[in-house]
């Protein structure tokens, strides 16, 4: 795999996204500028200039005609992808940690952060597609979580049905989202270990959340229940599913440094971690990193993925070809049976 | 012996993996099959705005993209 850096951060990446197409990707990091990349070549497309503070978070519609992004100036902004401009910005109490538009476009959620005096909420506002329209500043749903821990992580499930949150103690929640009622709570990651990204499958039927406990797990949307497992050996900050026909999930976590105890056998671990998403086993891994990788994500198309490192920079590898044709001797047999 | 046991632990983990791919690969084919029949009782396209991008873009090649 041919690596392509995105050079141009000043501070370590929070998230990174790819458009619908797959032809941009999108960084947001401490530094207070949202950038947009050629996922082809790592040539920077355009940078969104607003925001005064770190970044935690940037998500893109599915037409690329709209950029959301949040962070510690606690506002959430939405920008125009090819210009640049910014549309609108919401303002908040606290930061915006998370950020996520719903799968057609039209709904934007936003995750606030808790902190004395003021509870997680997540907020939706409904979305305007067109770019030269005025966008609402009022919520059309607000969830204040009362009684559940932090909320780290929320998105929208598949026809916008639920709002998935994941929190500071390992679990995961299932809302209505029309209602804003909870209809499902699982403790699927270990107890007070932090659910640190949820991403979904292409058609939003199932997800993966990574954790601090040292595994991501797939659920299902409709039940929550914990479908697969995948164990690593380093706290998690990210987990991505790539899409059909390839069966792989990718990891990637790692610890500074400074919390590294001078016993454990490899210092960091900074490297991206392949499973087979079917069979639970690792893969393969992709070092680079002088940093915990702070968010790994697969490109819609399949044919590449990039990671946001501690260490301010972006990594795009294109697949080469025997990523794409390695096979189980049993999924081989499948292909056979099914006449392929 | 010892060659006896190694082979029929292999065949319980071919066993079980093939276990788990019928069950993975009917698990996505009823899912897959109740979210087109949702989304046709909505009115709506088989597949989601965002998965439609990937088409387009498929369709349309290079060079539909305003550069800054």
């Amino acid at each position: 795999m041919r690596p392509i850096l995105l050079s141009g951060h000043e501070r370590a990446l929070t998230q990174v996204k790819f458009s619908k197409e797959g032809d941009l990707i999108f960084s947001v990091s401490k530094d207070h500028i949202p950038s947009a990349w050629y996922s082809a070549n790592g040539e920077r497309f355009g940078a969104y200039k607003g925001h005064q503070g770190a970044l935690w978070t940037v998500d893109v519609d599915p037409t690329t005609t709209l950029l959301a992004t949040g962070g510690a100036d606690n506002t959430m902004r939405l920008w125009e992808v090819k210009t640049g401009r910014e549309l609108k910005k919401w303002e908040f109490p606290t930061s915006i940690r998370r950020c996520e538009f719903s799968e057609d476009g039209r709904q934007l959620l936003g995750v606030t952060e808790k902190r004395t005096g003021q509870l997680s909420n997540v907020v939706v506002y409904d979305i305007n597609p067109d770019p030269d329209a005025e966008q609402t500043d009022e919520e059309s749903l607000r969830i204040v979580v009362e009684e559940l821990p932090r909320v780290t992580v929320a998105g929208f499930s598949s026809l916008g049905r639920y709002i998935i949150t994941g929190h500071d103690n390992g679990s995961v929640a299932q809302w209505d989202a029309k209602t804003g009622e909870l209809l499902n709570e699982v403790y699927s990651h270990e107890d007070g270990m932090s659910v640190t990204d949820l991403q979904w499958s292409a058609d939003r039927t199932y997800f993966i959340t990574a954790s601090k406990d040292k595994t991501a797990k797939l659920h299902d949307t409709q039940t929550l229940e914990v479908l697969k497992t995948y164990v690593a050996d380093t706290p998690l900050n990210s987990a991505a599913i790539c899409p059909s026909p390839t069966e792989y999930v990718i990891l990637g976590g790692g610890q500074a440094a400074m919390d590294v105890t001078t016993t454990s056998a490899r210092q960091g671990k900074f490297e991206a971690r392949f499973y087979h998403k079917i069979f639970e086993e690792e893969i393969g891994r992709v070092r680079g990193h002088f940093g915990p990788l702070n968010y790994v994500a697969v490109s819609p198309d399949g044919k590449c993925y990039c990671s946001g490192g501690e260490d301010g920079y972006v990594r795009v590898h294109h697949f080469d070809p025997p990523y794409f044709d390695f096979k189980y001797e049993v999924e081989k047999e499948k292909q056979r049976e099914l006449g392929f | 012996l010892d060659q006896a046991k190694k082979s029929s632990a292999n065949k319980a983990v071919v066993e079980y993996r093939r276990q788990q791919l019928e069950e993975w690969l009917a698990w996505r084919e009823r899912v897959e099959a109740e979210l087109v029949e949702e989304r046709q009782e909505l009115g709506l396209e088989e597949i989601s705005e965002e998965r439609a991008a990937l088409l387009v873009a498929d369709e349309g090649g290079e060079g539909q993209k305003v550069v800054e």
